[in-house]
């Protein structure tokens, strides 16, 4: 190589490939033992046997899977529409003194540390959930399914939902708003000149951006799906497969989160965890190159 | 004539029903958008001050009290939190910011293209992955929970926003100044670390702060990789630590009420600590990436 600069800079930068490429490798490796014992078992059932005995162990995250695509799902139908409306305010018609502070509000919210959600969620939201949500719904309604679980403490899909509904919508603003506002100026125009309310106007631009906004709602469901602390404090962590709102449950995040801490003591169990781990690896590896594609085709095609 | 027109005015009248009905819910989820925010701030506020007010010094400084009794204080979570950013910022930053002049200066080959790539995917990566990565590869080893196991877990955390920011700033460095700095006849590095590090490191700088933030504020990778000591402040870098996220995550599974009031202190301490790094950086510049 002529470039002696790119050689100095070489060993730094596969530093970082090779911490990624490692970390595949430790998932993978510690992940072999379960499935040599269970095989693909290990993410189709709803097991969770923590026996003294080798043999007697078996685990299944099924639950924990479904979990978290249950309660990411939750958040994305509470952050689209907020997101979106919120990124059509800031940029048309949020007053120009306002404006920035509604940006900076939005962008602290979006690098709020995680824990402060997690002991709003635990201490009000929930609480706030529970009495004005769920026991009218399940009091009144209960024969639908998706309300059919007594709300007994309010930890629940519902509640995991919500909170991350709440911890996503600043980020997948950021990414709207940013599209939104890239949209030359002479569409607008041309949409007003026509003689287009403002909001006929505002459904032809929303289609316009559409694909930042497929990518936005994807980036947020991968942020959703690997939060841990915030839904760990609120989900209720019951090995549970419900379809209702009100159900506790698990997800893969939180189950690491919770279940780790003693898993030593067990033959299979750190293998277990760490197959968990390698479901969600593989999850967000394939949403964030998904989004990340969305993204730059887009402006590529657009701009 | 008049029929038509009539007809005109009933489309016209309802193009402006929906123009009022989006118009108002517009208003109304733009609101509900940032009513969560204020209400966990003022939450924060109100639970965390008469707390903070109450222990007094002693909040700072003291250790963990036993379960159901007086206040007590977080001193060692607060030292740990901050001997994590240091430590994860060392370990962190001179890899990132080679990293992204790398992404910056090669952004058509192979592992250029691949860097960046890949800092991206790490800026979205699960932390509790992260946190389980460290616990085996240092924890393990260790045999013991450790500073340098937590630190180890939050310089990879860090690494993507610096790296990022890096290269985004180098980036808008006019090519002018490049140029002018290579027809002095300075070679590359010199050009990079001399001439244009200097022009943007307001931008870097923004990286670097936002990573530390990020430091002082994850909880996940510290689940596995610290200990979580309360009652020890510091016995060496690779012994057991606190830091104020995990106090609070632990504190919160409690069910001693003076537990939640110690808790919801921390809280308030973890979000003056996020704001002073966070607004001023905010304020001066105006678009940065969380």
């Amino acid at each position: 190589m002529k470039d002696k600069f790119k050689l100095y800079l070489l060993p730094f930068t596969s530093l970082v490939f090779g911490i990624f490429i490692l970390m595949l490798i430790v998932y993978f490796i510690n992940s072999l033992k379960i499935f040599e014992k269970e095989g693909l078992a290990i993410y189709f059932t709803n097991v969770w046997n923590a026996a003294e005995v080798p043999e007697e162990e078996f685990y299944g995250v099924l639950a924990a899977i479904y979990g978290s695509i249950y309660t990411s799902v939750i958040a994305i139908l509470i952050a689209l529409p907020l997101s979106i409306s919120y990124a059509i305010f800031i940029v048309d018609y949020a007053p120009r003194k306002i404006r920035e502070w509604l940006i900076i509000a939005s962008d602290i919210m979006a690098g709020l540390p995680t824990i402060l959600y997690g002991i709003w969620g635990a201490f009000i939201l929930v609480p706030f959930l529970k009495k004005y949500i769920m026991e009218p719904l399940y009091e009144n309604f209960s024969f639908i399914p998706l309300f059919s679980y007594p709300p007994t403490t309010g930890f629940s899909y519902l509640s995991a939902g919500v909170l991350l509904g709440i911890m996503v919508t600043p980020f997948a603003t950021a990414i709207i708003r940013e599209a939104y506002r890239m949209i030359p100026h002479t569409y607008k125009e041309g949409l007003y000149s026509l003689g287009a309310t403002r909001y006929e106007a505002t459904k032809v631009l929303i289609k316009y951006i559409k694909p930042a906004i497929v990518a936005g709602t994807i980036l947020a469901f991968g942020r959703a799906i690997g939060e841990t602390v915030a839904v760990s404090l609120v989900i209720g962590n019951t090995f549970n497969i419900d379809i209702s709102l009100f159900a506790p449950g698990y997800t893969i995040s939180s189950l690491i989160a919770n279940q780790f801490g003693n898993a030593f003591i067990y033959e299979y169990m750190v293998s277990a965890l760490f197959a968990a781990g390698l479901s969600l690896f593989f999850i967000g590896l394939v949403i964030n190159i998904l989004a990340l594609y969305i993204l730059k085709r887009w402006r590529y095609e657009t701009f | 004539m008049k029929r038509s027109k009539i007809k005109m005015n009933i489309i016209t009248n309802k193009r402006k029903l929906k123009e009022k009905i989006f118009l108002i819910t517009i208003f109304i989820l733009s609101f509900l958008t940032i009513l969560p925010l204020f209400h966990i701030l003022i939450s924060v506020f109100v639970k965390g001050f008469p707390v903070l007010i109450k222990g007094g010094i002693d909040f700072l400084t003291g250790t963990l009290p036993p379960p159901g009794q007086e206040l007590g204080g977080i001193g060692p979570a607060i030292v740990g939190t901050f001997l994590l950013v240091f430590l994860s910022s060392i370990l962190g930053i001179p890899i990132a910011v080679i990293a992204g002049i790398f992404a910056y200066e090669y952004p058509n080959s192979f592992i250029g293209r691949g860097t960046k790539l890949l800092l991206q995917i790490m800026m979205e990566f699960p932390t509790i992955l992260v946190g389980l990565f460290a616990m085996y590869i240092v924890v393990v080893p260790l045999g013991t929970y450790s500073a340098i196991a937590g630190a180890f877990a939050l310089a990879i955390i860090i690494m993507p926003y610096v790296a990022i920011a890096t290269e985004e700033a180098l980036r808008e460095v006019p090519k002018d100044y490049k140029e002018a700095a290579y027809s002095l006849g300075l070679t590359k590095s010199q050009v990079i670390f001399r001439v244009l590090i200097k022009i943007a490191r307001r931008g870097i700088l923004t990286g670097i702060l936002i990573g530390m933030a990020k430091a002082a504020g994850e909880t996940a990778p510290l689940l596995f990789t610290i200990g979580g000591s309360t009652r020890v402040f510091f016995e060496g870098i690779d012994k057991p630590i606190g830091a104020i996220p995990l106090l609070i995550y632990n504190l919160v599974q409690q069910p001693y009420e003076n537990y939640h009031q110690i808790a919801w202190g921390a809280a308030l301490l973890l979000l003056l600590i996020y704001l002073l790094i966070f607004i001023p950086i905010r304020l001066k510049l105006r678009e940065i990436k969380i």
